[in-house]
């Protein structure tokens, strides 16, 4: 009986220090950044957002979203001011494309990943069993079921759609007062890269350490919260 | 706002009695290791109504989680993709791991366990049973031990795979897998008295007495690590304290947590376990009535951390 729990003690200690040495020697590479030669990013300017809807449109057509979910929505909060002089604000609602991305870290399958080319983060529709895990997980709270493939679906900048024939996410395509900017973080001479330099930025919930791509240019006619 | 059906829900109570389920599972799986090992020890383990019914609890019960975790999906034919590929940095993958290598050696402990009878079964009829019998037998510490690791390792799992969540402030919390192991704890500990009693174990056996000593220290680290859980939030300030105020508030969830978790789950128990160890005999009414009290309260505990955890967004 002794001999035996020694050999449990002997044996279970060599597994624990073979997986830590396995984790350990890891980390490292986990640790680095995978630096893709793309990365892609969106700003969404509220100054000239007008509420029209016709990129929630676009999208739903290109990506062929069905009735009930959504890919992108525009959230319309107000009105704000006294008559005459109301306005609303838009903000837009879709998914944020993280960095640090939790529904990529919680998937048990691997089907939510972070594309390496692009650093889009994106759904393997296949591979998803419907666990729900990353729907919980993301702070932003904009992954859905997709009722037809029953997968888990979400905005992945039209990366099997738009961006495969060469062209600008749907929505950028369809905004009439170009209040979006889609382009690579990576390519100093982009546009994106541009306003960002030109602007001052928000993006939501950093604090939680996601380091989410879509940026944001606050209205200009914000009251203050507290 | 209705309890079970407001913005951002998105696990249901299935989700619940599967976190119930597989802590029983492990929890079960732990008292009958310590039955076996320290109150019954170089006895017939297998006579015993509490080991009896620890080793009928620990697979009815992980394999009903499993189940209701499968029929949750929204493709439960294609459960088995989650068994193919693996993510090691998600914790519903690890404990796919874990659940599979805890339900190999809890059957093969079972087996142990129950070798006398299981032998006397096959000796006439499939002989070479007994050769693999006693090859197992020869490795029983380490089947044990790992068995103890992996049913613990159960208990928390469940907890971190609600903690891994940022967007719920209340979820993304460290004392949660300390909560749910604990907890799991009891309620397997629950679950084989509630089963030994109705298996014809004596209520006033060696293994009640043996139980009820480690549930009154249990349960009393339990209400220190619901007490921290909570005090954590209020600390953390923010959404977390939102959170907080909404989940023990007046609302339908406050009301389970006061009323079923801390009386009726918490309190009652530890009153009667402190009662019986002091004066009185124990019988069936007071083993099986506490018991059923253990086993409301962790139920009612997975469904309010998992609706109210649900309640606040960060």
């Amino acid at each position: 009986m002794d001999k035996s729990k020694r050999q449990f003690l002997q044996g279970s200690g060599a597994v624990i220090a073979g997986i830590s040495l396995y984790m350990l020697a890891n980390g490292k590479v986990a640790g680095e950044q995978q630096t893709g030669t793309i990365k892609y990013a969106m700003l969404h300017d509220e100054n000239k957002c007008i509420g029209c809807n016709a990129c929630a449109d676009n999208c739903r057509k290109v990506n062929k979203v069905p009735e009930g979910v959504a890919r992108l929505e525009i959230i319309r909060t107000g009105p704000f001011g006294e008559y005459p002089n109301q306005f609303y604000h838009f903000t837009r609602k879709s998914c944020e494309q993280c960095e640090d991305s939790p529904c990529v870290h919680v998937c048990p399958t691997g089907a939510a990943f972070k594309d390496e080319k692009t650093g889009i983060v994106s759904v393997n529709s296949w591979k998803c069993v419907g666990c729900q895990y990353c729907l919980a997980a993301c702070p932003y709270h904009i992954r859905f079921i997709n009722p037809v493939t029953k997968a888990a679906d979400k905005c992945d900048f039209c990366r099997e759609t738009q961006l495969k024939e060469g062209k600008k996410p749907a929505c950028v395509e369809a905004c009439p007062t170009k209040a979006l900017v889609f382009g690579d973080l990576n390519d100093p001479n982009s546009e994106i890269v541009k306003a960002l330099e030109e602007n001052p930025v928000y993006r939501n919930k950093r604090d939680l350490g996601t380091h989410p791509k879509l940026f944001r240019i606050q209205a200009k006619q914000g009251g203050i919260n507290v | 706002m209705s309890p079970f059906h407001f913005e951002h829900l998105i696990w249901h109570w299935p989700i619940a009695f599967y976190l119930f389920f597989a802590g029983v599972s492990g929890g079960a799986m732990f008292f009958a290791v310590l039955l076996k090992n320290f109150t019954l020890r170089g006895e017939a383990a297998y006579k015993s109504g509490f080991v009896q019914a620890a080793c009928l609890v620990a697979p009815v019960t992980v394999m009903a989680g499993l189940g209701i975790l499968v029929t949750d999906l929204t493709k439960p034919l294609h459960f088995w993709k989650i068994m193919v590929f693996y993510n090691l940095t998600s914790v519903m993958s690890v404990g796919v791991i874990i659940l599979c290598i805890y339900m190999v050696f809890m059957f093969l402990w079972i087996a142990l366990v129950f070798r006398p009878v299981i032998d006397d079964w096959c000796r006439s009829r499939f002989p070479w049973v007994l050769k693999l019998s006693a090859f197992l037998s020869r490795s029983e510490a380490t089947i044990t031990g790992l068995l103890v690791i992996l049913a613990l390792a159960l208990g928390a799992y469940t907890g971190f795979l609600l903690s891994a969540l940022p967007g719920y402030p209340m979820l993304k919390n460290p004392v949660l897998p300390i909560l749910f192991l604990l907890s799991a704890l009891s309620s397997g500990a629950a679950a084989s008295l509630l089963g030994g009693v109705l298996l014809k174990g004596n209520p006033d056996g060696r293994e009640v007495h043996m139980i009820h000593k480690i549930e009154i220290p249990l349960i009393m680290v339990e209400m220190v690590a619901i007490f921290t859980f909570f005090l954590g939030l209020v600390l953390t300030g923010g959404q977390a304290k939102v959170a907080a105020a909404n989940a023990l508030g007046f609302g339908f969830w406050g009301v389970v947590f006061w009323v079923g978790i801390l009386l009726v789950g918490l309190s009652v128990p530890l009153a009667m376990n402190l009662f019986m160890t002091a004066t009185a005999k124990r019988r069936f009414a007071y083993v099986a009535g506490t018991a059923t009290c253990s086993l409301i309260g962790v139920i009612l505990l997975r469904h309010f951390i998992l609706y109210a955890g649900q309640m606040t967004i960060a």
